[in-house]
């Protein structure tokens, strides 16, 4: 009888936990999105040196980044370090590519060159979070993508790959992760902005050019409407991250054609989001999202969107446009039949006549420092087969990384250009602006872009939602002490 | 007892002697035995609760310390409206308690007082508790999507999908709509810890009370409900507190707190995690724990004064006697 209770017992602790379990994995799809969401975002990153304690460390662990003469460039693919046997651990966030076996196929790949070298990986799913908190502890393995620190923090935890001008040669992008001129991060991949668009929904409600302004998006979202089926404008509201992960990715060159403005002069403007009455700037776009709610150009509902769901519709044409990084466009086509139907245009934004896409890169890797030199060697030989030789980037349908390696990648008609970083002694300035504002450009700030989606549905203003954080902008940078001076 | 031990031997304290002793074993053990758990609570409680607080008077990020504000962060708790508003969404989810600890005392009588299957029910009841909360918000995302599985059900009884309203776009019923969900999870919880508490009531009682001519009504009110008072304030003060902490709901439905849901909870953990304010985010913790506390607190006066019983003693009275009458002995 005892025994009996206590096999009952067993069973039930049993079942409650394997249900915990099911609970647990039903977490994932937005899980792995917001990694994809810190993923686009990466572009906000930021130093500080303005603490002894700080100014310390960065000397102390400089002299030992100097020792050793590893670099990227100097890496020949195939030949240097053939005979190294090593095994080295790899951290990613990539756990769709993990499942379906991509990763693995790389690194069996990667094996035929260096057959020595064991790479293990270990795919994370809430990255962004898990990623941070291991990264102090040192025995993360050797390779990570580096999550969201500080620039003054890297050469604490990462090995460089070698100068940035020396790096810039060979890849895009070499400045993402720069402190002192070394470069310690290269990107996976790297995303273009622009928007995601089904080109048989577009012919069938008769738009035969594709939009430069917001007036003419706005017109041919009304045609979707009226001659199609189709939802115009997908917001994919209710996944959260596809709001501010995704409409701030186009602050700065694409919406001023300014390339200082998202990280020196946004911080510094009096009134960033004044309206410029030519469809251009912050305030036009975040418009051009106001205003297809209030005219009915988007989903019925926007608080039960389906992120997993939106992949299979916009394949089959029943959405028009999404706004999403260029990394959503691999998703969107594997999601059906119709992969051919995906297009990715440049955003309808422009200014005196041009349009701009940035590109930027997603997740880098690093290096860590308390690995031992063997382990860094091997490491390092693996990240510049991966961005040179695995064809990853591409595979995802990203915009390219090396600048060497084949690529797909075609954006006919606009100018790519890159945002300036932030000079250096401002660097953690946008950082903290987003902080002490609460608005976090391009760092997570979703419920701000909910909001316009809300203000809209709802009969509310547009014009007011602006004020609110010209207001609060304004408070931040009287409370930090930061020049007024655009 | 001290000065006895004392009296007895002026001899040097000898430790290995005094710990053979039974004493000294006693005290040995009873130290050995605690120290663990002591440790562990300590360590995992205490010391990062202290660090906490420490925190809320701090501006800082994760990584770094800008420096002392003294009381600023709380000032600020109270003082900015997307905040301290944040604070009264917790009254839908009171309000939803209240009608849980009732649906959960009623059918707990209903199956006190026997049916048929009544285990079976039961089991149902009780099963969305063991559900993870994050399910349940999966769950129930799309049990509200337009046209989905509420829209359906409702249109099979009768109504028309054109005047059902958006159970979470419309602002002025979404909040009802979340409090359901912790309803749905909860009350089964609720309802089985009543059986509970019901079952453990002598069944002499009800039969003389039937004998008597009480009808269920008059047994429930004045047998079931007097024994299970304990239970009930149990139940009531967890709903409250919890529905002063709700996060699940909101967070995962309306993908963190959209649409005017966001609560409390999902405020801090904007605050903590997306801008990073570690500083007022402790504040805003512990201001939410001393809330806890006075809710507490007040539970206990209002269910001290209100349901009072008039043979009801004050406890103390009872020791105070029985130390009376030890000492005339």
């Amino acid at each position: 009888m005892k025994l009996k209770r206590f096999m009952a017992l067993g069973m039930a602790a049993v079942m409650t936990m394997s249900l915990t379990a099911c609970g647990g994995s039903d977490d994932k799809p937005s899980d792995s999105a917001s990694s994809n969401n810190n993923a686009s975002t990466d572009n906000s990153a930021s130093t500080d040196n303005n603490t002894t304690a700080d100014n310390d460390t960065a000397a102390d662990s400089n002299a030992g980044a100097s020792t050793g003469g590893l670099t990227y460039a100097g890496i020949k693919l195939g030949e240097d370090y053939t005979d190294l046997t090593t095994t080295i651990k790899w951290m990613h966030h990539k756990t769709d590519r993990e499942e379906d076996g991509t990763i693995q196929a790389y690194i069996d790949e990667f094996n035929k060159a260096y057959p020595n070298i064991t790479v293990e990986h270990e795919g994370i799913t809430d990255y962004a979070q898990t990623a941070l908190l291991r990264l102090p502890t040192g025995d993360w393995g050797d390779i990570m993508f580096i999550p969201s620190i500080d620039m003054v923090d890297l050469e604490t935890y990462f090995i460089p790959y070698g100068s940035v001008s020396e790096m810039s040669d060979l890849v895009n992008f070499a400045d993402q992760w720069k402190y002192q001129d070394q470069c310690y991060g290269i990107g996976y991949m790297a995303n273009a902005q622009g928007l995601l668009y089904n080109k048989k929904v577009f012919a069938d409600a008769g738009i035969t050019e594709l939009p430069k302004t917001p007036d003419e998006f706005i017109a041919d979202l009304q045609l979707i409407k009226d001659n199609t089926d189709a939802i115009p404008l997908y917001t994919n509201y209710a996944a959260g991250w596809t709001m501010g992960g995704a409409w701030d990715g186009y602050l700065g060159a694409i919406t001023t054609g300014d390339t200082t403005w998202l990280n020196q002069k946004f911080t510094h403007t009096a009134d960033p989001f004044k309206d410029n009455g030519d469809g251009t700037g912050a305030y036009a776009l975040y418009k051009i999202l106001f205003d297809a709610v209030a005219q009915g150009l988007t989903e019925e509902d926007y608080t039960t969107t389906d992120w997993e769901g939106c992949k299979g519709m916009i394949n089959r044409g029943e959405i028009g446009t999404m706004v999403l990084g260029s990394w959503a466009v691999a998703q969107m086509k594997a999601a059906g039949d119709n992969p051919d139907d995906i297009g990715y245009m440049p955003f309808p934004i422009s200014v005196n006549g041009k349009q701009y896409a940035t590109a930027g890169p997603d997740y880098c890797y690093g290096i860590n420092k308390e690995s031992s030199a063997d382990n860094q060697a091997a490491a390092m030989v693996f990240v510049k087969w991966m961005v040179e030789e695995s064809g990853w980037c591409d595979f995802e349908g990203g915009y390219p990384v090396s600048k060497t390696a084949p690529t797909s990648f075609v954006f006919d008609g606009v100018e790519i250009v890159n945002n300036d970083s932030a000079p250096e002694d401002e660097a953690d300035l946008m950082n903290q602006m987003n902080a002490e504002s609460e608005l976090n450009f391009n760092n997570g700030g979703d419920s701000r872009v909910m909001a316009i989606v809300e203000a809209a549905a709802q009969g509310g203003s547009y014009d007011d939602l602006v004020a609110e954080w010209t207001q609060k902008w304004n408070d931040a940078q009287s409370a930090l002490g930061v020049d007024v001076t655009y | 007892m001290a000065a006895a031990t004392a009296n007895q031997s002026r001899k040097p304290f000898n430790f290995a002697k005094w710990a053979k002793s039974r004493k000294g074993q006693q005290a040995l053990i009873i130290i050995g035995f605690s120290i663990i758990p002591l440790v562990l609570l300590f360590t995992f409680t205490y010391y990062p609760f202290a660090e906490m607080a420490k925190f809320s008077f701090y501006d800082r990020n994760y990584t770094k310390v800008r420096g002392f504000v003294g009381l600023k962060n709380y000032i600020d708790v109270f003082n900015r409206p997307d905040i301290f508003k944040s604070l009264f969404l917790s009254l839908y989810y009171m309000g939803g308690a209240v009608v849980q600890l009732a649906l959960a005392l009623y059918l707990a009588t209903i199956f006190c007082f026997g049916v048929k299957g009544g285990n079976f029910f039961k089991g149902c009841m009780f099963f969305p508790y063991l559900i993870n909360g994050i399910a349940i918000g999966f769950i129930f995302k799309f049990f509200y999507t337009r046209g989905f599985v509420f829209d359906t059900v409702l249109q099979w009884i009768g109504f028309d999908l054109e005047d059902l309203p958006f159970w979470l776009r419309d602002t002025s019923i979404n909040n009802i709509s979340l409090v359901g969900t912790s309803v749905w999870k909860y009350f089964g919880q609720n309802m089985v810890l009543f059986v509970g508490a019901m079952m453990s009531v002598d069944a002499t009682l009800y039969e003389a009370a039937d004998l008597d001519g009480a009808n269920k009504w008059q047994q429930f009110k004045y047998i079931m409900l007097p024994s299970i008072k304990t239970i009930v304030m149990l139940n009531l003060i967890m709903a409250i507190t919890g529905s002063l902490s709700a996060f699940e709901p909101p967070f995962v439905i309306m993908s963190g707190g959209g649409n005017g849901t966001a609560t409390y909870f999902v405020k801090m953990h904007e605050v903590a995690h997306t801008s990073q304010k570690l500083g007022l985010a402790s504040a805003m913790a512990i201001v939410l724990l001393l809330i806890i506390f006075v809710a507490t607190i007040l539970q206990k006066l209002f269910f001290k004064y209100v349901f009072k019983d008039a043979e009801d003693e004050d406890k103390g009275a009872a020791a105070r006697r029985e130390k009376k009458l030890a000492k005339s002995r």
